[in-house]
């Protein structure tokens, strides 16, 4: 037996009912944000995050380049003159990479706090504030119902929340609207200006399939491009010795 | 220096047909235009000029407002800073740009004394210098009301024929004073610097501090709550009748065993609002443990500043101007500052300092009465730098030399080094006394993370110093 293939149209209906239903809630932008790639916004529905709600980026590595990737996302957040803070409990952010990735210290706001319950609790109250555009932190414990509260805030103040997390969460359930996964891959590149990242998408509202994408990290020009197809991997050069 | 504001800038008030529209201002009409606005000059009283004294800050440590009931003049206390602004002359067309910019009409004169910069700003030119030895001839020949006298003694000197201040200079002395007042002598001897005067520190603002002691000492929190409650409207009246708002709240309650528990609040911009103010101090007294019962608390707004913003204006719902940002942001920032404390809400800003760890710093957003940053953020003069930077380098077990390690063990972790990118050399340090000599090094492991490794050139040790995440 042969299952007819659907018409784009019906699946992009089909889409949205889906997301209506798993949404539900009001919006007060509707213009999507970019993510800081074309490439990865065309993956999304809507054609990049969504204000008022939250992203997670999950990490297969340390030093990975997943807080890069967000930090670009965050920027795009701020076009229109909110404000980023980010939640620092490692105190280990280092402003100045962040001015590199394009952040302007105005605009930004660090918040630095002591135990998880404090971290969850200004995640709470920065994600409520209109003023804040964007809300960046690195929770690593979060059980459901302080997730949940976090995107209730999330919606009600209109920002954008990016949680850094490691690939460990990946098994706990999610009230972020869409998580992402990233991976380096190593020694693809020419040289240290370019990083090359694979982003798996594994949630995003509407959609059941997600795809994942190669990009390529542009340290000079600050932005993120698709792999063109077909590039094999880069000459290698190992200096220093 | 004495900066005299002639004018303020002009403001949008009214809609309608003012009489004074037409008036020359500068020698150039002002036309009218088409919505026929009526624009007066701002008013320029003593609030105005502490806050333009604010501003002034940026050019001399020592600011004051004149000492008079109707002050109109900032004196700024210029000795040995004019050369930072590329001498006298660059500093007063700095200060008079300054102004201009904002619209303020302003005539400013430096001279040796108060008193004679007051005199020659007042009736000299846009802005003058009187040269140290010429005190005397700036003044000579400016009408007796420069010495800043009483108007009995002006209408005095007046009939008696004495009009311009080399007379006064003419005078003898010893009559003078039984004659005239010793007002006169005193006002010409601290104009020509026979007797000093100095520019008054700033006035300390009005202290605001109210207290409660208990019949029986309590340690219910629902009555120690209606307390805090009524003190703060106590203190919120006080504010609002200085006009004046909190930045800082000191709370102290004295329990019954001797010691006193304190609890602080630092604002982002200055309230007076007694509900807000209340809502702050909730905040850390929700976690506050009371170790004996309560005798007395006292509650004092130890830094405080005009009020310029009205916070009920900032409970509103509705569009995002920029202004409404900047109130809902003020008042996050007091929100976190409050429970997490004073240090834990933070704005950065780059230093040029080549060290990793010291090219930046934090400031506090709260308890700052004034706060004037520049931030410079051209992104396009930095180096790649990771993202994560640890708060101390970690030494790299057993990596010695001058070749990049192969790997290394990290917290049970083996890092196999696969691309390495560099060296970047930093050198910097030398006039703290701690040379800092390193090497960084990019470096990609076989699992694609890149971190950030240096060699100390002192003894070819290797460190991890952050991660490009």
């Amino acid at each position: 037996m042969q299952c007819k293939h659907p018409g784009p149209a019906l699946v992009a209906t089909l889409q949205e009912k889906i997301a209506q239903l798993e949404g539900g809630r009001q919006q007060c932008d509707d213009r999507p944000i970019s993510s800081g790639c074309p490439a990865l916004d065309r993956l999304l529905p809507g054609g990049g995050f969504r204000r008022g709600t939250l992203v997670e980026w999950l990490s297969a590595v340390e030093g990975g380049g997943t807080a890069t990737l967000a930090m670009l996302a965050a920027r795009e957040a701020c076009q229109g003159g909110g404000t980023l803070i980010v939640v620092d409990r490692r105190r280990e952010f280092y402003p100045p990479a962040a001015v590199r990735l394009g952040i302007s210290l105005e605009r930004l706001l660090v918040v630095q706090v002591a135990s998880a319950a404090d971290q969850n609790w200004a995640l709470d109250q920065a994600l409520r504030c209109p003023a804040v555009a964007a809300v960046l932190a690195w929770p690593e414990e979060l059980d459901g119902r302080t997730f949940r509260r976090l995107q209730l805030a999330a919606e009600k103040g209109g920002s954008l929340g990016l949680l850094l997390r490691s690939e460990a969460a990946r098994r706990e359930p999610t009230w972020a609207e869409v998580r992402l996964r990233v991976v380096p891959l190593p020694g693809r590149h020419h040289d240290s200006n370019r990083r090359r990242l694979k982003i798996e998408v594994l949630r995003s509202p509407g959609k059941i399939n997600h795809g994942s994408l190669e990009v390529e990290f542009d340290d000079e020009t600050r932005d993120v491009h698709l792999v063109p197809p077909g590039t094999a991997a880069g000459s290698r050069r190992r200096a220093g010795a | 220096m004495c900066i005299w504001f002639r004018q303020g800038p002009r403001q949008e008030v009214a809609v309608g047909q003012g009489p004074d529209c037409d008036e020359r201002d500068n020698g150039q009409t002002v036309f009218r235009t088409a919505t026929q606005r009526c624009r007066p000059h701002a008013a320029i009283d003593g609030r105005v000029l502490e806050e333009l004294a604010v501003e002034c800050e940026q050019f001399s440590p020592v600011v004051a407002v004149e000492p008079s009931p109707e002050p109109q003049c900032l004196l700024l206390d210029i000795t040995g800073v004019a050369h930072l602004f590329g001498g006298e002359a660059s500093l007063a067309e700095k200060v008079v740009r300054h102004f201009a910019r904002r619209q303020w009409q302003v005539r400013l004169a430096i001279a040796n004394t108060m008193g004679a910069a007051w005199a020659v700003a007042h009736y000299g030119d846009t802005w003058t210098i009187v040269p140290p030895t010429e005190t005397i001839a700036a003044l000579s020949p400016l009408p007796i009301e420069a010495l800043r006298l009483p108007k009995k003694t002006v209408d005095l000197l007046h009939e008696l024929g004495v009009y311009q201040v080399e007379q006064v200079a003419a005078l003898p002395r010893e009559q003078v004073s039984s004659r005239l007042g010793p007002e006169l002598l005193r006002r010409w001897d601290q104009a020509v610097g026979r007797l000093a005067e100095p520019i008054p520190g700033p006035t300390p603002p009005p202290e605001f501090e109210v207290a409660w002691s208990a019949d029986y000492p309590t340690g219910r929190r629902d009555i120690l709550e209606s307390v805090l409650d009524r003190l703060i409207h106590r203190l919120g009246r006080q504010l609002q009748q200085n006009g004046r708002g909190a930045l800082k709240l000191e709370c102290r309650l004295e329990c019954l065993a001797g010691q006193a528990v304190p609890m602080t609040v630092g604002l982002f911009e200055p309230s007076e609002s007694a509900d807000y103010l209340l809502g702050l101090v909730l905040m850390p007294w929700e976690r506050l443990r009371l170790p004996s019962p309560v005798t007395a608390i006292h509650v004092a707004a130890t830094v405080t500043a005009p009020l310029v913003l009205r916070q009920q204006e900032m409970f509103f719902l509705g569009s995002g101007s920029a202004d409404h940002h900047r109130r809902y942001l003020a008042m996050l920032v007091d929100r976190l500052s409050a429970r997490l404390g004073p240090d834990a809400v933070l704005r950065a800003r780059l230093l040029p300092d080549a060290q990793p760890e010291r090219s930046w710093r934090y400031d506090p957003l709260v308890n700052r009465p004034a706060r004037r940053r520049r931030f410079s953020s051209s992104s396009d003069t930095l180096a790649p730098r990771p993202l994560r930077l640890l708060r101390r380098p970690v030494p790299l077990q057993g990596a010695v030399g001058s070749a990049v390690p192969g790997y290394w063990v990290l917290q049970g972790q083996m890092h196999q080094v696969f691309d390495v990118w560099g060296p970047e050399r930093i050198e910097t340090g030398w006039w703290r006394g701690t040379t800092i000599g390193r090497d960084y090094y990019r470096v990609e492991t076989t699992t694609g993370s890149q971190f950030w490794i240096f060699r100390r050139l002192r003894d070819q040790r290797w460190f991890l110093h952050g991660m490009f995440e």
